[in-house]
């Protein structure tokens, strides 16, 4: 289910544009730190990733995109019937 | 952004906002044609699909075994000469002298049948520790131990349970010392 935008000017789409960039890279910095937090112990005598390691970041990313999405379409969802309810409110009490 | 004091600041109403939020985080699918990577420290490097094919298959479990089992029937040849030239072949005393060919021919048997030996060890250990290294997702040193217990019980329930169990303790500890002397 794709939302679109609403039609809005220079300013605002440049606003939305930032906003977008700040929240892809804020999710890119919180998935970084949590997967590095689960998945590389603290103390390692090697730059390179192990085996282990590479695998665990695998399962740690796909795992966060996936809850990322089904948190995200549940807030839509819920966001819908939050709105559903109050254009029945509004229906059932017209405002003079 | 610059905000100059003649522009008013720019906000979104409420519904503005909802519908914002929605095209926000309602949208996972999108196509996006550059991909932007935040930069803290050193260079972003994003690899493209044929690197990342190639990594797949030299980091892959299967290449590792291979590479362990190769390396295990040189280890195993040079071992197998080494012993079998060292080693006294004692006959009964009228038999005649040993000729030049059946010595090679018993050099060649020995180097043959160590370099087997070892390359299936190495084999079969290399792909237990990577099995199990892949399925707990850690890199520590426990995975050595297990993998030298599964090789080393396999090894030995050949010739029985008990030597099976002793050669599983056996290799285990054993995989733990050189592991244990690699890394420090």
């Amino acid at each position: 289910m794709a939302a679109s935008l609403p039609q809005l000017d220079v300013a605002k789409m440049q606003m939305v544009q930032d906003l977008e960039i700040e929240m892809m890279s804020d999710m890119y910095n919180r998935m970084t730190a949590a997967c590095h937090k689960k998945c590389i112990p603290p103390k390692y005598k090697d730059a390179e990733l192990v085996k282990g390691e590479s695998v665990c970041l695998d399962r740690c990313v796909a795992k966060y995109l996936d809850i990322h999405e089904r948190v995200g379409r549940k807030l839509t969802q819920m966001s819908l019937q939050d709105e559903e309810a109050v254009k029945k409110l509004q229906g059932e009490m017209p405002r003079v | 952004m610059e905000e100059s004091k003649t522009d008013s600041s720019v906000g979104f109403s409420p519904k503005e906002m909802d519908s914002l939020m929605k095209y926000f985080v309602g949208n996972n699918c999108k196509y996006r044609e550059q991909i932007i990577i935040p930069r803290t420290v050193g260079p972003i490097h994003i690899k493209s699909i044929d690197e990342k094919r190639v990594e797949a298959v030299f980091e892959s479990c299967a290449f590792k075994s291979l590479v362990a089992s190769v390396m295990g029937y040189g280890l195993g040849a040079a071992l197998g000469l080494f012993s079998a030239s060292v080693s006294p072949n004692i006959t009964a005393p009228d038999a005649p002298q040993q000729t030049a060919k059946e010595i090679f021919r018993d050099l060649k048997f020995s180097t043959l049948s160590y370099a087997k030996n070892f390359a299936l060890v190495g084999l079969m250990f290399s792909a237990v520790e990577c099995t199990i290294e892949s399925y707990r997702g850690k890199g520590d040193w426990k995975n050595g131990t297990y993998a030298g217990g599964i090789t080393g019980g396999l090894i030995g329930l050949r010739a029985g349970l008990k030597p099976g169990i002793v050669g599983a303790l056996g290799f285990a500890a054993f995989s733990t010392a050189i592991d244990y002397y690699m890394r420090h």
